[in-house]
């Protein structure tokens, strides 16, 4: 049985709104709603230029709205965490007075039967408005605007950028070769695998060879030793972004293992400062009691309680062409 | 493989920076775009399929954005593509546009390419969202340090580098860094960022956008009466290999030195130092200047460094390389590769300005992504056939 494992990514983009989104973004902090003039077609949100053709539009914008009639919906029974409202709701689409074109949001309508074609609906403002779409909380029925809780009033400057927190969860298959290597760290073990054809030995888990398209299986196992020599390493600056786990110059080193034809690249150090890496190092193998990534743990994935390289204290091997052996 | 001609007949960018925050993703794909188009004569209804390139969608958080950016391309109704091959995409995304009209398939074809950086976090995105990312420095240091030993190169190479491509961008309106007192002192000083690669050495985060118009041969000759000299498409290539795997190097990467022997035979290249007259090369950090020079066979193998040292390759040399500014001047990563071929092609239109290197005739524009991994390359020429 193939196992999953669930991972999320999370990041916090800022959108550059441009100059009609922006316009329309500012007024939302106004509790207004800004079309663009395109003929005698007014379109909501505005857009710098023509869907149809790209040609650009002139920046003639047009207030809009508030009230506006229903022109197709369908009902959500279920919300989601990342619906705008927690309770049952419409999506509609929605032909604000004076536009041309309909706008998506949600409608608080209570139930389907209260909704229809030609419903009258109107915005139901967020007190505390940023400049996005979402300062509409939703539509309700009616001709009359509301505001939810105290107004804070409008934006003091000009929107010109939007916060977009992005958070993706993805579902990935564990392929049963990176099992079977993340167990054998566990019993501080690392194992790799042999292509039969062209004799090249991987490890990490990697259940193919990729110069012969050949999937590797149990028996192409080989153990593999657990000291080797320092080929060539990078020391990174780590830049600070959201999700950056380190503040300091770390090392990552590539270890030819003892005997072998295996580098392992890109690989984390243990007790061995920045500034001491050197070329020609001997190393040995350290091991978590976890498989799992962390302050106790090993590097996670793959490499399981596989921690890292340190040391070993025994002479350099003096062999300027070992930097050259990255891969 | 018979191939019907293609030409270039326009090329537009936008003015690149570490934030273009006036515009929206949009804004800034059409300000390139308005400006190729211009070039050629041409408005959106002559663009028969677009080809979108960028980098992974991790940069600004925008899933399939080569849907979500069709309106704004005049693309509704059109075939439109997403080409996708780590940093040499804006390359490929030539390659694609160009084989769509060399197959007959279109007769104009626009290719477009853009990264806005600033809506995201690139250390972010190369690190695929988890911590300890080695971002593209930390990645590339050592393949850097093994050039370094086996080319027996002084440290000065670097350097000089970074000096020559900052002041080509000096003659190019649309570059980023702009350094007027840059100098080998001031590379030296700068902060040590991945051993060995100085903060100078290294490339901006910029945002921006490049766009191509490719025609067929009537359009070619059309816009060359026009007075509007074409660059013709001579040969292209894309060419990877696997991450990693025992005997790999990517200091001369197998698929880069196929790429440019695939794009030599194509063009007729049989002595590329003396034939070509002018590269735009993908050089993020100042030593990849030599390590391509050698694995793309426009230096002998340890012999890149030379041609950097004696100034062949600076701008009233032999053999001009990135007269642009290059990447270490600007980098959108997703358009860097179409910046590359975009500026080739001028360079054989002779529609350079002032970085223009005189009588160029036939000129090469590449690109590379991921680990070494990912090679795209054309040469074009100022006619069909420049070396007869």
């Amino acid at each position: 049985m193939t196992r999953f494992v669930e991972s999320t990514i999370t990041f916090p983009y800022k959108r550059s709104l441009g100059p009609l989104v922006g316009a329309f973004m500012t007024a939302l902090t106004e509790r207004r709603i800004l079309g663009v003039r395109h003929g005698d077609q007014v379109l909501v949100p505005p857009m710098e230029w023509d869907p149809a053709t790209g040609a650009e539009l002139a920046h003639d914008l047009v207030e809009v709205g508030p009230a506006g009639t229903v022109e197709s919906w369908t009902w959500v029974p279920s919300p989601s965490a990342q619906h705008p409202l927690r309770h049952a709701f419409a999506f509609a689409l929605i032909r604000l007075d004076g536009a041309t074109t309909p706008l998506l949001h949600a409608v608080d309508a209570g139930s389907p039967s209260s909704l229809d074609v030609g419903t009258r609906v109107a915005p139901r403002w967020r007190g505390s408005r940023v400049g996005r779409i979402d300062d509409i909380v939703c539509f309700v029925p009616g001709e009359a605007p509301e505001v939810e809780g105290e107004d804070a009033g409008p934006a003091e400057e000009p929107v010109t950028r939007m916060d977009y927190l992005a958070s993706i969860t993805y579902t990935n298959p564990v392929p049963p070769a990176t099992d079977r290597a993340v167990a054998a760290t566990l019993e501080r073990r690392l194992v790799g695998l042999g292509c039969p054809h062209c004799g090249r030995v991987y490890a990490g888990g990697r259940g193919h060879c990729p110069i012969d398209a050949v999937e590797l299986g149990p028996d192409c196992e080989v153990e593999l030793p657990q000291t080797g020599t320092v080929t060539n390493f990078s020391i990174v600056t780590p830049v600070q972004y959201p999700g950056q786990t380190e503040t300091e110059p770390f090392v990552r080193a590539f270890v030819l293992l003892d005997g072998t034809d295996v580098v392992l690249p890109y690989s984390p150090v243990v007790d061995l400062p920045a500034d001491q890496v050197r070329v020609g190092q001997r190393v040995e193998a350290v091991w978590a009691a976890s498989a799992d990534e962390g302050e106790q743990g090993g590097m996670g994935g793959a490499w399981g309680a596989l921690a890292g390289w340190r040391p070993t204290g025994e002479p350099d091997v003096d062999d300027p062409d070992l930097v050259n052996r990255i891969f | 493989m018979s191939r019907r001609p293609c030409a270039v007949v326009g090329v537009g960018q936008t003015h690149h920076k570490s934030r273009r925050l006036d515009v929206s993703f949009g804004g800034l794909v059409r300000e390139a775009v308005f400006r190729a188009l211009d070039d050629a004569h041409m408005t959106m209804a002559d663009i028969e399929a677009v080809v979108l390139g960028k980098a992974p969608d991790l940069f600004e958080g925008v899933m399939k954005p080569e849907l979500y950016l069709s309106d704004a391309l005049g693309a509704v109704g059109k075939p439109m593509f997403r080409v996708h091959t780590a940093g040499s995409v804006g390359g490929t995304t030539a390659i694609v546009a160009a084989s769509h009209v060399e197959v007959g398939k279109h007769r104009t074809v626009l290719a477009v390419a853009f990264e806005k950086q600033s809506e995201g976090n690139a250390q972010f995105a190369l690190g695929s969202g988890r911590g300890a990312s080695l971002g593209a420095g930390g990645a590339f240091a050592p393949f850097i340090r093994a050039y370094i030993q086996r080319s027996g190169a002084p440290e000065h190479i670097g350097w000089k580098v970074a000096v020559k491509d900052r002041r080509n961008a000096l003659k190019n309106p649309y570059a980023h860094l702009q350094i007027e007192d840059i100098s080998i002192e001031k590379v030296k000083a700068s902060p040590m960022m991945w051993e060995p690669i100085r903060f100078l050495e290294s490339c901006p985060s910029s945002d921006g956008a490049c766009a191509v118009v490719l025609t067929d041969e009537a359009g070619g000759l059309a816009a060359a009466a026009d007075g509007r000299p074409p660059a013709w498409v001579l040969g292209a290539s894309s060419r990877s290999e696997p991450p990693s795997f025992p005997g790999r190097d990517p200091v001369r990467p197998a698929a880069a030195v196929q790429c440019a022997a695939d794009v030599y035979a194509q063009a007729g290249i049989t002595d590329p130092r003396r034939q070509i007259d002018t590269a735009e090369l993908y050089v993020p950090f100042s030593w990849y200047e030599p390590i391509w020079l050698e694995a793309f066979g426009l230096a002998d193998e340890g012999e890149g460094w030379r041609l950097v040292d004696d100034g062949t390759t600076e701008l009233g040399g032999t053999l001009p390389i990135n007269p642009s500014g290059g990447v270490l001047s600007t980098n959108p990563i997703g358009a860097s590769g179409l910046l590359r071929f975009a500026e080739a092609a001028n360079q054989v239109r002779g529609a350079a300005g002032e970085h223009q290197v005189d009588g160029a005739k036939l000129a090469i524009g590449m690109a590379y992504g991921a680990n070494n991994q990912y090679f795209s390359t054309w040469a074009v020429g100022s006619s069909p056939d420049p070396l007869r």
